[in-house]
């Protein structure tokens, strides 16, 4: 086979054993990566950071095992960030799926900060700090019914629990008092909140997403919709790096530690269409 | 009967659907709460249980004829069984009245879903790396100066978001993240608009009664 043949015909399982090495390799030897942060992080990151006293903020995780790489950290970090700035947190899915990872989250973040507590107030304490809602089909009802009332809605939290008995919701009745909700979605569920919960009540929404879908919604981070914008690993990164510098937060970094293997899985694919185009021109001219 | 009935039904329900975004009177705003919080709950329930039951039938349908790929269609069905099962007498983290361990191994629903559904779907999801770099080294030719132009604004995109952009140039992430603000902007825009309002011209079709495809029956 000739040379040029051979550029624009390298084996299908060549490109996935150099993928797999380039996303492996890092990940066993780390090599340590600057993270510069942008501003539709910043934003996302103020307007979590400037919640009053008196307001909640509403995290819906909906993300799946499939997209969790990507969304999980910022859910994590999210949550670092609400509940070391003493923020009232309301977590909930539209979908059934990610119920699990929201749980798995929790389960994860209130036991660091108890670990540490040294009393009953530096504790995160359930029904005091945050609340778990759950899911309610189909997403329009909670999406729109929370505009009137959370506890209507939600009658019961996850855990079976009359919503209307536990401590944080007799202060926590409507979108009057959230001041922001974050949507953590690979679909199209964050311009649901704003067609509905935003257009209707006016509520704030930021949002994490996944790279591949982040194109649909820098319109609405342009026009205001959106008060921030976290977009893949990379953007969950730069909500770490914030976390770390303005509240000297230091814990374990996951994806900031992704970096490295996403740096170079890119590099591998920009180098295998540049090879592929060599190719492909080379192969025009001799015709 | 059998055509017009949904159709008037549709038609009263999808301009209900519009009018209270516009008029606050407190009939309009209650009826509004109602069909949202009670009606449309008792509808999901229903659907969700045709939905599981139509998914059962489907699959001992396929057992039955012994259809293409039938053994599958045993997994889902026990599998579909054994979650149910546990799900709902084992309470979410093993906290109800079905045990939910021996020994050391828990199987409650929660452990089910992080050790057997998470991995699974990760697993496709990651699967897609592969077949994205093997694609876009085979189809991802600058071909024309529109091609041309698309691969140069994603390979700036692809270094200026990486680490990797801001050691090369301090400006190339401020330059991929305006490649993101303005003329990604300007084209999703573009699409937006034309999206919607195809979509109110077609929702517009289906309230009056003019697009009947959804009714079924090849008319």
């Amino acid at each position: 086979m000739k040379f040029i043949e051979r550029l624009t015909a390298i084996d299908r399982r060549i490109i996935y054993l150099l993928l797999a090495l380039v996303t492996i390799l890092p990940m066993l030897f780390p090599i340590a990566q600057k993270v510069r942060v942008m501003s539709p992080v910043e934003k996302c990151f103020n307007a979590l950071d400037t919640i009053r006293a008196d307001k909640a903020l509403i995290i819906d995780f909906d993300y799946t095992p499939q997209d969790m790489p990507e969304l999980e950290p910022m859910g994590l970090a999210m949550l670092r960030h609400a509940f070391t700035r003493r923020i009232k947190v309301l977590v909930l899915c539209l979908y059934v799926q990610p119920l699990g990872l929201a749980q798995a989250a929790l389960d994860q973040i209130v036991p660091e900060f108890n670990n540490r507590a040294q009393s009953n107030a530096d504790s995160i304490i359930y029904g005091r700090d945050y609340v778990f809602l759950g899911w309610q089909p189909p997403p329009l009802i909670p999406i729109l019914g929370m505009g009137e009332s959370i506890t209507n809605v939600f009658k019961r939290d996850y855990y079976g629990n009359q919503t209307d008995t536990l401590f944080l919701m007799k202060t926590i009745k409507n979108y009057g008092n959230v001041e922001l909700l974050i949507s953590l979605s690979a679909g199209s569920i964050p311009l649901s909140w704003v067609a509905y919960a935003q257009n209707r009540f006016g509520v704030k929404i930021a949002t994490g997403c996944t790279s591949v879908s982040a194109g649909d919604f820098y319109p609405y981070l342009q026009s205001g919709q959106f008060s921030g914008l976290i977009v893949g690993m990379k953007g969950a990164a730069e909500y770490e790096e914030l976390l770390a510098r303005k509240l000297n937060f230091q814990t374990r970094r996951k994806a900031g530690e992704s970096l490295s293997s996403i740096t170079f899985a890119h590099l591998t694919i920009m180098l295998f269409i540049i090879i592929g185009n060599i190719g492909f021109f080379m192969k025009r001219r001799k015709k | 009967m059998k055509r017009t009935f949904p159709l008037i039904l549709l038609m009263l329900f999808g301009v209900f659907g519009i009018l209270p975004s516009f008029l606050p009177h407190p009939v309009i705003q209650g009826a509004d709460e109602f069909v949202r919080n009670d009606l449309l709950r008792i509808i999901t329930a229903f659907a969700l249980v045709l939905g599981l039951g139509s998914l059962l039938r489907l699959h001992f349908e396929k057992i039955k004829r012994h259809a293409e790929n039938w053994p599958y269609s045993w997994i889902l069905v026990i599998t579909f069984f054994i979650t149910s099962i546990i799900g709902l007498f084992g309470g979410i983290s093993g906290h109800g009245i079905l045990p939910t361990r021996i020994g050391s191994f828990p199987f409650d629903i929660q452990t089910l879903y992080l050790r057997i559904e998470v991995p699974l779907g990760a697993t496709m999801f990651a699967l897609l790396a592969f077949f994205m770099a093997s694609a876009s080294y085979r189809a991802f030719r600058a071909r024309s100066t529109e091609a041309t132009l698309l691969l140069s604004a994603a390979f700036v995109v692809m270094i200026g978001i990486l680490p990797l952009g801001d050691r090369i140039s301090h400006r190339l992430p401020a330059f991929a993240q305006w490649i993101m603000d303005l003329p990604l902007v300007a084209g999703q825009r573009g699409i937006g608009f034309g999206i919607a309002l195809g979509g109110l011209a077609t929702e517009l079709k289906i309230i009056l009664g003019i697009e009947r495809s959804w009714l079924g029956g090849g008319e």
